[in-house]
């Protein structure tokens, strides 16, 4: 199979190329010791030819570990006999950049014997903004097959496909004869190929300009900032409600179709309980999954977050964190591990760290459900100030507030303990173009990270709710949840959790919560449900008001989801980010132990 | 008259002329890399104020820099 890597500055595109190239055959691969993230897929309408998405760098000469491990990786792939050949993507908008990566490309090919395809990428916004790019007079220049292509639009696309597919000559060599005074080669050469062929003015550049001193503006930038998180997390429960309404709906539908079929048997009290009860409380949530990683990615598309990196830094800076942990913490929100992914384009090792600590503390789409459950039981579906602010849009702003304010107090005192990095890395950071969001790659992408979330974590929950429901039904047919198994079980663990004034119950839930947070709706549907000998499958929050808990344990449980790391995958992930178990181990006791306290002042403080 | 890239107030532009002895080396290639070397004119295109990282436009791209990176950065012929 001939082999097609792609590489690319960050900001030129690559990934939407890529993904419209292979049609989102998307797949994560590692490299032995430290991770990268490299994306691979076939060739759409050619099976014979894999592309290989390598991640996004400026330049061939690494600064960074990040870096390094990308461009090793790279050098080590060129001398592959089944490498066919390198996709080069530069933003035309930009050509000058991209054309000095390309320049530097396009030398490692030659060397390598490997032939340099370049995509402009861009065309779309060229195109209305009436500018040109001279394709064939660059690509004569560079001696290098030059396709323009839109990713956004899809034009150009075939045209590179068949030119990949094809016999290519190795890369052509850089013309040397202009050579700069400060030991770089190829920015003279880039500056004057972009002059000579790419779009003239700056027209682009100064429309970016105007909105930014309107997004950057010392009030302006603040107050937009805080009304779109705020959005944010409004469309969280605005948008999601119907979606999720409709889930319940369904759900409630198949148990009244199928419950009675069943009659009275075991096999009706497991259907009912466990995989109704169960499973299906946290399907309920998953379109909130859904729309969390929407909104994400829309904003991460139209290029705000940079501006939003750059709105936090000076803030960031007192909690010893960068503008740069911004968006490895927002990603936390929708799940840590893209977060913890995130973290490595932070330079300084020491804020990286620092990121670390803070991501395992952002309210991840896991804490959704629970927190969902919460606010739904506790809180009433009411708006304020004419309709435009809903009170559990409200309370949920309210909760991931407060996970993001304990994670940056824990990381302004983990930060001052220990000695700033010498050589820090600036805080330099590019803003990429404003642009419309791509509609329907973003849908996609939350349909497919929608999908993951319940094929990864619906069997866990199917398993443990299949388990909660033999230990909570056994030995008495489920005629008494008390002096069952788990009630057994539950009355013995339930000192620990009385402090928090919650019953053996919701002690049981916590417990199996520690294999993910998820699991809580879960395993408490199963045992609310075993409760609940009706056969009407009610909402999950309307069972929890129905269980007596107090507004007290609601907050208390509330913090201690907020700051326990209740999560496998992340910890094991940390692990490999991290080099050792040792952060993973110390954030599981350490956090876990200060969650219980938090939870304890709580309820104390409240029930008071 | 500004001689940091720092000074730089919104809408000025300047001549980079070097980056101090305290830029580290290591960066120092990284941001010609970006555009940032002697002899590139740069404009000031955000300067928020409260010390906030300001938006430097060079060539056809813009980058945000914090004063940390900015002061050790000398430019000449400030102006409009």
């Amino acid at each position: 199979m001939k082999q097609v890597i792609v590489v690319g500055s960050p900001n030129s595109g690559k990934s939407l190329l890529f993904n419209r190239l292979t049609g989102l055959n998307h797949k994560v691969a590692n490299f032995p010791g430290v991770t990268v993230d490299i994306g691979s897929g076939q060739l759409r309408h050619h099976t014979d030819v894999s592309l290989v998405d390598y991640p996004g760098v400026y330049s061939l000469n690494p600064i960074s570990g990040e870096e390094r491990i990308a461009v090793d990786a790279f050098r080590e792939a060129l001398q592959d006999p089944g490498l066919s050949a390198v996709l080069c993507v530069v933003d035309a908008t930009r050509l000058e950049k991209g054309l000095m990566f390309t320049l530097q490309v396009m030398e490692a090919c030659r060397r390598a014997g490997k032939p340099v395809v370049l995509a402009a990428n861009m065309l779309d916004v060229l195109q209305r903004h009436k500018l040109k790019l001279d394709v064939q007079g660059l690509a004569a220049e560079m001696g290098v097959d030059i396709v323009a292509v839109s990713a956004r639009r899809g034009d150009g696309l075939d045209q590179l496909a068949d030119l990949l597919v094809s016999d290519l000559p190795v890369a052509a060599a850089v013309d040397n004869k202009i050579i700069a005074q400060d030991n770089n080669p190829y920015r003279e050469q880039a500056e004057l190929l972009t002059r000579r062929f790419g779009m003239q003015g700056d027209l682009l550049i100064r429309a970016q300009s105007r909105a930014d001193r309107f997004f950057l503006h010392t009030l302006t930038g603040g107050v937009s900032f805080f009304l779109i998180m705020f959005v944010v997390f409004q469309s969280i429960f605005a948008w999601a409600a119907p979606l999720m309404g409709g889930v319940e709906a369904l759900l409630a539908w198949s148990a009244a179709l199928v419950l009675p079929l069943l009659g009275e048997s075991m096999v009706h009290d497991f259907v009912k309980d466990a995989l109704f009860g169960g499973v299906g409380a946290f399907l309920v949530f998953v379109p909130q999954i859904f729309i969390l990683t929407l909104v994400v990615g829309l904003l991460e598309d139209t290029g705000y977050l940079a501006r939003a990196a750059v709105i936090c830094h000076r803030p960031l800076r007192l909690f010893g964190l960068t503008g740069k942990s911004f968006v490895p913490m927002l990603s936390g929100m929708a799940c840590a591990i893209p977060g913890i992914y995130a973290a490595r384009t932070i330079d300084s090792p020491r804020k990286r760290w620092l990121t670390y600590l803070a991501i395992p503390l952002m309210p991840c789409s896991a804490r959704l459900p629970v927190y969902a459950l919460l606010i739904a039981a506790f809180i009433p579906a009411q708006t304020a100030l004419g309709g435009l602010v809903g009170l559990q849009g409200l309370a949920m702003f309210g909760v991931y507030l407060f996970g993001i304010v304990v994670g940056l107090l824990v990381t302004a005192m983990v930060s001052r303990t220990g000695a700033a990095d010498q050589a820090d890395p600036p805080f330099v950071l590019e803003m990429p173009p404003y642009r419309l969001p791509a509609l329907i790659p973003l849908l996609r992408s939350a349909w497919s990270r929608s999908k993951h979330f319940v094929t990864k974590a619906g069997p866990v929950i199917f398993w443990v709710s299949v388990v909660v429901w033999i230990l909570g039904y056994f030995p008495n047919h489920g005629t008494d949840l008390g002096s069952s198994w788990l009630g057994w079980l539950g009355q013995f663990i339930e000192p620990v959790f009385t402090p928090l004034g919650l019953d053996w119950k919701y002690g049981v839930a916590i417990l199996a919560s520690f294999l993910a947070r998820e699991v809580f709706v879960g395993t408490l549907g199963t045992l609310l449900g075993i409760e609940n000998a009706a056969d009407n499958v009610l909402s999950l929050s309307d069972r929890v008001q129905e269980s007596g808990l107090s507004i007290a344990s609601g907050f208390a449980l509330l913090a201690f989801f907020a700051i326990a790391v209740q999560c496998v995958s992340t910890l094991a992930i940390l692990r490999r980010e991290s080099g050792s178990w040792r952060l993973p181990v110390q954030m599981f006791i350490s956090y876990g132990l200060l969650a219980y306290a938090v939870a304890w002042l709580f309820f104390t403080v409240i029930s008071a | 008259m500004a001689n940091t890239l720092w000074q730089l107030k919104r809408g000025e532009s300047a001549v980079l002329d070097a980056f101090t002895e305290d830029f580290s080396p290591v960066y120092r290639d990284r941001m010609m890399e970006l555009g940032f070397h002697p002899g590139a004119r740069v404009s000031c295109v955000v300067a928020p104020r409260m010390g906030a990282p300001k938006l430097f436009q060079v060539d056809n791209a813009v980058y945000s820099l914090e004063k940390a990176v900015a002061a050790l950065i000398t430019v000449q012929g400030a102006g409009e």
